[in-house]
């Protein structure tokens, strides 16, 4: 009977959320308790540096073009020794959604996110952090790469002279 | 009671009022608490904790609402009619509190030499006067939704005025057997009716249809259309805000105690039950209700419209004229003295 | 007319054009590197494989090589194709450096772009990379040599196309190295092409190096303001700076090119010293009340000096919107003299150019590289008109002489581009009538408005080249409106007060007037010395029009906000941390725009638009699209 089948789905339903009314809670008390995040917790970012104390970031936009809410900007400069850097960087706290994006597409390793999830600030203005904010004193994860090995551009170490290069070309020579 | 011609005794007068404000600040302070066990119960039942950082266990807690409510900006929507939307709050909560005139809380004491009864006023048409003020309560919904101006209200005012008058009628159907049975529409007649055995033993239809019919005067889960966040915002109070919402708000928690108290009264009877005193029996009967209540709302999904109306008018209201057919069929049968 | 079959869609192709085009045409893009449409094939990069599935010839095949035939039936999909594609992009990705993020072509760099069309993403091969050492090529361009992918566009621009002698290609087999025989800058005024040409990140804008991204910039359709020829360009601007400008191709124009003043010279864009500001005596005011200033002390001049004491100068550089107001201008103030120039030398030779000129015997860019014969009549094309230099060179490689013609046409300048020319003291010395197509390019600088006559008789083409960006228009606009070099209506010695709209008036010439104003984005002498100074929108920073030196009027686009670059807010080296609606000195109206509110103010009644009545027709033009050539219309016998 269609009677008796509600009414035991409806006594059922009673008898389950009885059950929870007598389990222990699962809240945790915040300020009190506090959890830890697994170091791949996805939270307040940062800008690392690389073994050799060089800022990672080269400016190269992928990150604010890969952010999805548009909250990094920066402009790029040309440092000392021919290192891309950037002139001012910028990350909007307020507006960012700590997806990660920008952190995947870093092709140096240099912005990455952190477990500090407690970024409140009492004026939305603090939440715009700039560089100085940004960067920090250590490489992070990946403590061993540094771009400007690789990257084939003579800017830590002499032209031909980085991991996997031949030495530079001598144009003028004849020997095939 | 006393005729227009007789003078009232001023004692009377005096225990009349201090009764009036016993029952006003009991049922003000219980609807408070009410708001406050219904967030606890309902985190419970969902594996929280729920409000407990406001003094201990969170127990000032509705304080702390009451204080945000006072402190909060009183809107009305510029469109809005002004008088209307600051009337219709009142219009609900008024006749909740008022309907709690006529309910019995307890057994008659004897005070200052005079049998005094636990009840504020015994009117001989007590129960039709329930009806009436349940009735006057849907202008509440109905004239908050509309002096708002805004769709949302409009919409849930709308579905409120019309769930309301629907399970009225079931709801006064399902007290005709109570009546039937009693021969009286005083409440204190009823009660006194179920001393030899509660009427939801002889009338269990009854109960159910009444229960269902007050969970659905209440707008509560799973009746809450006129409200239903999910759809409409808040319903009929989207606009309302501060005490004003407040009183909508509390007005509510009123009804679940008054209904619950009424439900006692009919068919639980009254303060009535062994060892304990009358006024206890009554307010573990009505908190009893109350509990019900909150666990439904914890346990049930909201229905639909079209659902509604069909549980009130095809399911409800037919059982309630069989119901009254078959008692009256039986008190037929069972001559004049069936209890 | 081939007809054949690519990809299942039926192509008719032009005669001679190869697969790869007869599939571009209809929207197929296939893989490439060494094929450029300006410079042709070399079948150097071997990435352009498709599959021949039917027809007279059979198999993969370089599809830019293999000219377009009937029947042929062209898979750009097959496996077999599509495999060797990806494993020559393998192959030539080898060697290259893996520094998209700090290289300059990230992001509008074909290598990139097509590497990823090819499906190439891991680099199995773990061997070293070759690497070679850079040369400094100058202030414009960066080199950086490990990129290369060898598809020789370099060469073939720099030495082919652009006649320069300086830059070529070295060594063989894996050593191979583009570049000159040591650093230095390049000498081709075309050198700047090698930064759009190739297709990698080895040469890159130096002066917009690290400056920001293709999906960052601010770009619009623009017109270069360098010289008359009006060359097609894209600037290229980001946080209201001007960072770089490259080549946007019009085949009626430029064409794929443009010269390296355009590209490279400074523009004043992004000078701090650039007026922002309305200024009256020095003091920083409104709009409203420097211009009301303005109208108060031209009042004033009139009634000290009486009527006819005030001159409206307008120049070669403002655009024709602003021309085409001026006359309305200067009727709303009663100004007694209306000028669009300074010389009266230029002058007469540019009324004698429009005069002469008709929509038949106007020449345009194509008209001078199809011509076959040539005759630069008194100008130094490396002034007046580089690209027209290049055009020549086109010419010149199909076999047409080129004639030098006066004493200020030097031999130099077809140095530059490696053409072989006859010099001649008069016009009536070149033998133009025995050719078929002879095409005359005459300058105004030093030009004769009497030879005009003798360039109307000869039967050849003429382009003749105005000063100035809009010279052209603004030649037009003075004959209809009457204007008058500004030394003769200084020589009267009538003028007291003088509106100066984006002209650079020389401090000599400003010395007798008690009153300058001045609208101008530049810093010029005029506003050095101006009373009243009222900022105008930069050309980048509204939308315009040029006339250029064939009389086609081309629009140009906003391509940024006006206002301070974000560089130059700067205190604590990061963007400000308020936000406002608009920028700070982002408060400047177009000079056309100043004008109007002008003439509202004086109570004149207000055009609707730049252009009305016989102008009308520039008000919808196209900023994408060829231009309309306007030409002729102040034909003295038309
Ligand atoms: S985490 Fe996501 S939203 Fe936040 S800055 Fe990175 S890309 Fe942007
Ligand atoms: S992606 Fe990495 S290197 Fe590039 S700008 Fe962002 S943080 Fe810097
Ligand atoms: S040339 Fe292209 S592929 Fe090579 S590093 Fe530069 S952007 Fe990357
Ligand atoms: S330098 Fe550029 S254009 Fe020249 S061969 Fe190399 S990749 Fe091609």
């Amino acid at each position: 009977m269609r009677v008796i089948d509600d009414m035991t789905a409806i006594l059922t339903g009673l008898w389950t959320t009885w059950k929870h009314i007598l389990r222990r809670p699962v809240t945790i008390q915040y300020p009190e308790e506090k959890r830890i995040p697994s170091p791949r917790y996805r939270a307040r970012i940062i800008l690392t540096r690389d073994p050799d104390g060089g800022e990672r970031c080269v400016a190269c936009y992928l990150c604010s073009a890969a952010c999805p809410v548009d909250c990094i900007s920066m402009q790029a400069e040309e440092g000392e020794g021919g290192r891309r850097r950037a002139a001012w960087f910028r990350i909007n706290f307020s507006r960012c959604i700590f997806c990660g994006f920008c952190a995947e597409a870093c092709p140096t390793m240099a912005i990455q996110m952190t477990p500090d999830y407690e970024i409140c600030r009492r004026d939305v203005m603090d939440l715009v952090f700039e560089k100085e904010d940004l960067l920090v004193e250590h490489c992070g994860k990946d403590p061993e790469y540094n771009f400007y090995r690789h990257a084939g551009i003579g800017v830590t170490q002499p032209r031909g002279e980085g991991e996997g290069e031949k030495p530079t070309v001598d144009v003028r020579g004849l020997m095939p | 009671m006393a005729g227009a011609d007789v003078i009232p005794d001023p004692m009377e007068i005096t225990l009349v009022i201090a009764k009036i404000g016993l029952v006003l600040l009991v049922i003000l302070t219980l609807a408070a608490y009410l708001v406050f066990a219904e967030r606890r119960i309902l985190a419970w039942i969902q594996d929280r904790k729920g409000p407990n950082r406001v003094g201990p266990f969170g127990l000032l807690q509705p304080l702390a609402d009451l204080i945000k409510l006072l402190t909060k900006e009183d809107f009305c929507p510029p469109a809005g009619d002004r008088w209307l939307f600051f009337l219709a709050p009142a219009m609900a909560a008024i006749p909740a509190i008022m309907t709690f005139a006529i309910v019995p809380f307890g057994a008659p004491v004897r005070i200052f030499g005079r049998d005094l009864p636990m009840q504020v006023a015994d009117l001989h048409v007590g129960l039709l006067l329930f009806m009436a003020l349940s009735s006057i309560a849907v202008y509440g919904v109905a004239l908050g939704g509309w002096a708002s101006n805004s769709k949302y209200a409009l919409l849930g005012s709308l579905r409120g005025l019309a769930q309301l008058i629907s399970y009225e009628l079931s709801m006064g159907l399902s007290l005709v057997p109570t009546v039937m049975l009693a021969r009286s529409f005083r409440l204190s007649d009823i009660v006194a009716a179920q001393e030899g055995g509660w009427f939801i033993l002889y009338q269990p239809m009854a109960f159910a249809i009444f229960l269902v019919s007050i969970l659905a005067e209440c707008k509560r889960i799973p009746f809450d259309l006129p409200e239903a966040e999910g759809e409409l915002v808040a319903g009929f109070h989207t606009e309302y805000s501060g005490m004003r919402f407040g009183l909508f708000f509390v007005g509510e928690y009123i009804n679940i105690l008054v209904l619950g108290g009424l439900a006692a009264t009919f068919f639980l009877g009254g303060w009535q039950g062994p060892l304990l005193p009358g006024l206890l029996w009554f307010w573990g009967k009505v908190l009893a209700f109350a509990f019900l209540f909150i666990w439904i709302r914890g346990t049930l999904p909201r229905l639909r419209y079209d659902q509604l109306m069909h549980l009130g008018w095809k399911v409800l209201t037919p059982m309630a004229l069989v119901n009254i057919l078959a008692t009256a069929w039986w008190l037929y049968l069972a001559g004049s003295s069936p209890l | 007319m081939p007809k054949l079959i690519i990809d299942d869609i039926a192509v008719e192709a032009a005669e001679g054009v190869s697969v790869l085009e007869a599939a571009k045409s209809v929207g197929i893009t296939i893989p490439h590197f060494c094929w450029h449409p300006a410079l042709g094939r070399a079948g150097a990069c071997r990435v352009c494989a498709v599959k021949l599935l039917d027809g007279p010839v059979k198999g993969i095949q370089m599809s830019c090589m293999l000219p377009a035939q009937e029947g042929m039936v062209v898979s750009t999909t097959d496996p077999e194709a599509v495999a060797l594609r990806r494993q020559v992009i393998e192959w030539l990705m080898i060697n290259h450096p893996h520094d998209c993020p700090v290289c300059d072509e990230g992001g509008e760099c074909q290598l990139q772009d097509f590497t990823i069309a090819c499906g190439h993403g891991t680099r199995r091969f773990v061997g070293p990379k070759r690497t070679h050492v850079n040369q400094e090529l100058g202030p414009y361009i960066s080199h950086e040599m490990n990129r290369c992918i060898q598809c020789y566009r370099c060469v073939r621009f720099y030495q082919e196309y652009a006649g320069g002698s300086d830059f070529g290609v070295m060594g063989s087999a894996g050593k191979v190295y583009y570049g000159r025989f040591e650093s230095g800058q390049l000498e081709s005024p075309f050198s700047g092409n090698l930064v759009d040409i190739c297709p990698t990140g080895v040469f890159t804008d130096k002066t917009a190096r690290f400056r920001a991204r293709y999906w960052d910039y601010d770009m619009a359709p623009s017109v270069c303001p360098g010289c008359s020829v009006g060359c097609n360009i894209t600037p290229v601007a980001r946080y209201r700076e001007l960072l770089k400008i490259v080549a946007r191709r019009n085949d009626m124009v430029n064409g794929w090119f443009i010269c390296d003043r355009g590209r490279f010279a400074p523009k004043g864009v992004n000078a701090p010293s650039r007026p922002r500001t309305s200024l009256v005596d020095g003091v920083k005011t409104g709009r409203e009340e420097a211009m009301d200033a303005l109208l108060r002390r031209l009042g004033e001049v009139a009634e000290l000096y009486g009527e006819g004491s005030i001159a409206v100068v307008g120049s070669t550089r403002l655009s024709q919107e602003g021309a085409t107001l001026l006359p309305l201008l200067a009727e709303s103030i009663s100004a007694g003299a209306l000028s669009y120039g300074l010389s009266a030398a230029e002058s007469r030779a540019s009324s004698g150019a429009i005069s002469m000129l008709t929509l038949e015997n106007g020449a345009s860019i194509a008209d001078v590289e199809n011509a076959d014969c040539i005759a630069i009549y008194e100008s130094d094309l490396r002034e007046e008109g580089p690209m027209l230099l290049l055009a020549v060179r086109q010419a010149w490689r199909r076999g047409a002489p080129v004639l030098l013609v006066g004493e200020n046409s030097p031999l130099e300048q077809v140095r530059g581009v490696g053409i072989e020319a006859v010099q001649l003291h008069y016009m009536e010395e070149a033998p133009l009538a025995i050719f078929e197509r002879p095409v005359v390019i005459a300058g105004m600088r030093h030009g004769d408005p009497r030879v005009m006559a003798v360039l109307d008789r000869s039967g050849a083409r003429v382009a003749c080249l105005f000063p100035g960006p809009n010279g052209h228009g603004a030649a037009l606009l003075c004959a209809e409106h009457g204007g008058i070099p500004l030394e003769e209506a200084l020589a009267k010695g009538k003028v007291k007060g003088l509106v100066a709209v984006e002209a650079d008036i020389p401090a000599e010439l400003l010395a007798g007037v008690p009153f300058v104003a001045s609208l101008d984005w530049r810093e010029t002498a005029a506003v050095q010395a101006a009373s009243v100074v009222i900022p105008t929108a930069a050309w980048v920073e509204c939308d315009g029009t040029y006339v250029n030196f064939e009389g086609r009027a081309q629009r140009f686009s906003r391509v940024m906000k006006p206002g301070l670059p974000i560089k130059e807010l700067d205190p604590a080296c990061h963007p400000p941390r308020i936000h406002q609606g608009d920028p700070p000195g982002g408060d400047i109206l177009p000079s056309w725009q100043v004008m109007i509110e002008m003439i509202r103010l004086a109570g004149e009644k207000v055009p609707d638009g730049p252009f009305s009545g016989s102008w009308a027709n520039l008000t919808s033009l196209d900023p994408e699209g060829e231009g309309e050539v306007i030409r002729g219309r102040c034909r003295r016998d038309s």
